[in-house]
């Protein structure tokens, strides 16, 4: 035999929810004996989801970006629209910077980087090289570690919306942008959750 | 003689006998093979009960009040998602809810139905299932970039009013490092771990 001792040449399948190692071949509706978890090879169509839910995050993180993630109303003043962006520029100039920097890392490097990272790991798991697996195998739990970061000007929003309330004097209005950013994040963590790391190792069949 | 097959990258290793403490990496990817034992049933179920109470403080008090020209106004951590819900947002404040809320009240739930009967030397009903719902959401708790928020946002008001931190606030805090601490030690290789010494 040729190549590393894998669990599929050996015929052994891992249960991803328990890690229970069990004997058998990848049939239909084939369950864990210890925790009754679906048992695949490889998560089902793994790629093609992964790749619709990377395509869907990148398209709705135009709009996250670009809309306002809330507008501030103020008596007899125009409304004041703040895009992700713009709020971490008020932070910034309200002399705060580490929070600022907190900010504009987990809303704006983290979310992009994601994204990036996830076309990348696609990319490479579709055409298997042996090159660098090890980084790639690296930046795949990078991703899955940040992934939660980029929640938190969501729930920055969320009290703002819900604190400034104050009848005819103040208020905060969420804008779409918080949703397609709200989104983005969800989508980039389901994508991390469905991509099947294994594929970055299986070595490319030559027949 | 055990073979373990690494869930990063498939390689099969051959295993003597499991190492009683250390951490067992894969030889080829590097991701963790098996965490090793590191704790016992009761150290668990202390700690989640602890972090039920701290969840009940934190969604029984306010988590700030913010005066402004003599109106005062303050918010609970249901608060914040109702108040998306209030703006229309359903979608938005359903995800606020259930990944300050719903998540940590699932995994605190969970652990406890099915630890507290192992404690006792017994089989909850439907442990099998309750576990597997326990992997899917244990990362689902978002405590600690909750409070990184929360910060951004009285940062961003403390300009122009008055903040007062509440008791939720600080129980918050202490419910992020409980549940943190409380799921380093629920890997799911542990409970099944605890789960078949019951059975023997």
């Amino acid at each position: 035999m040729n190549g590393p001792i894998t669990g599929r040449s050996l015929g052994l399948l891992v249960c991803l929810a328990c890690r229970a190692t069990v004997h058998g071949t990848p049939a239909a509706h084939l369950r864990c004996p210890r925790c009754r978890a679906r048992l695949h090879e490889r998560k089902p169509h793994s790629l093609a989801i992964t790749t619709a839910l990377v395509i869907a995050s990148a398209v709705l993180y135009v709009p996250a970006n670009l809309l306002p993630v809330m507008t501030t109303r103020e008596f007899l003043e125009a409304d004041e629209p703040d895009t992700i962006m713009s709020g971490v520029l008020v932070l910034l100039h309200s002399g705060s910077w580490p929070i600022a920097v907190l900010v504009f890392i987990a809303s704006i490097v983290v979310p992009m980087l994601k994204i990036l990272a996830l076309a990348v790991l696609l990319y490479s798991a579709w055409r298997p090289s042996t090159r660098r697996r090890q980084q790639r195998s690296d930046l795949f739990r990078m991703v899955e570690f940040i992934g939660r970061w980029s929640m938190l000007d969501v729930y920055a929003v969320s009290l703002l919306a819900t604190l400034v309330q104050i009848q005819s004097f103040a208020s905060i209005i969420v804008g779409w942008g918080a949703w397609a950013f709200g989104a983005v994040v969800v989508l980039t963590l389901l994508a991390a959750r469905t991509f099947d790391e294994r594929l970055l190792w299986d070595t490319p069949r030559h027949d | 003689m055990s073979i373990i097959v690494c869930p990063a990258c498939d390689l099969a290793h051959r295993l003597a006998s499991a190492p009683a403490t250390g951490r067992m990496r894969c030889a080829r990817c590097r991701a963790p093979l098996q965490r090793p034992e590191n704790a016992a049933v009761d150290t668990a179920i202390a700690l989640a009960i602890c972090a039920l109470v701290l969840l009940l403080l934190t969604n029984a008090y306010p988590l700030v009040t913010m005066q402004i020209n003599g109106s005062s106004r303050d918010t609970t951590l249901i608060g914040a998602a109702l108040g998306l819900y209030a703006q229309g947002f359903d979608s938005l404040a359903a995800l606020v809810f259930l990944t300050t809320v719903i998540g940590p009240l699932l995994q605190i739930g969970a652990l406890l139905y099915v630890l507290i009967p192992l404690w006792r030397g017994r089989r909850a009903p439907g442990q099998g299932t309750v576990l597997r719902v326990f992997t899917q959401v244990r990362t689902w708790s978002f405590m600690e970039v909750f409070l990184l928020g929360a910060l951004a946002a009285l940062v961003r008001l403390a300009k122009f009013a008055h903040i007062t931190p509440g008791i939720a606030l600080w129980s918050c805090v202490l419910l992020m490092l409980c549940l943190s601490e409380l799921i380093s030690i629920t890997s799911p290789e542990q409970l099944w771990r605890w789960v078949e010494r019951s059975r023997q």
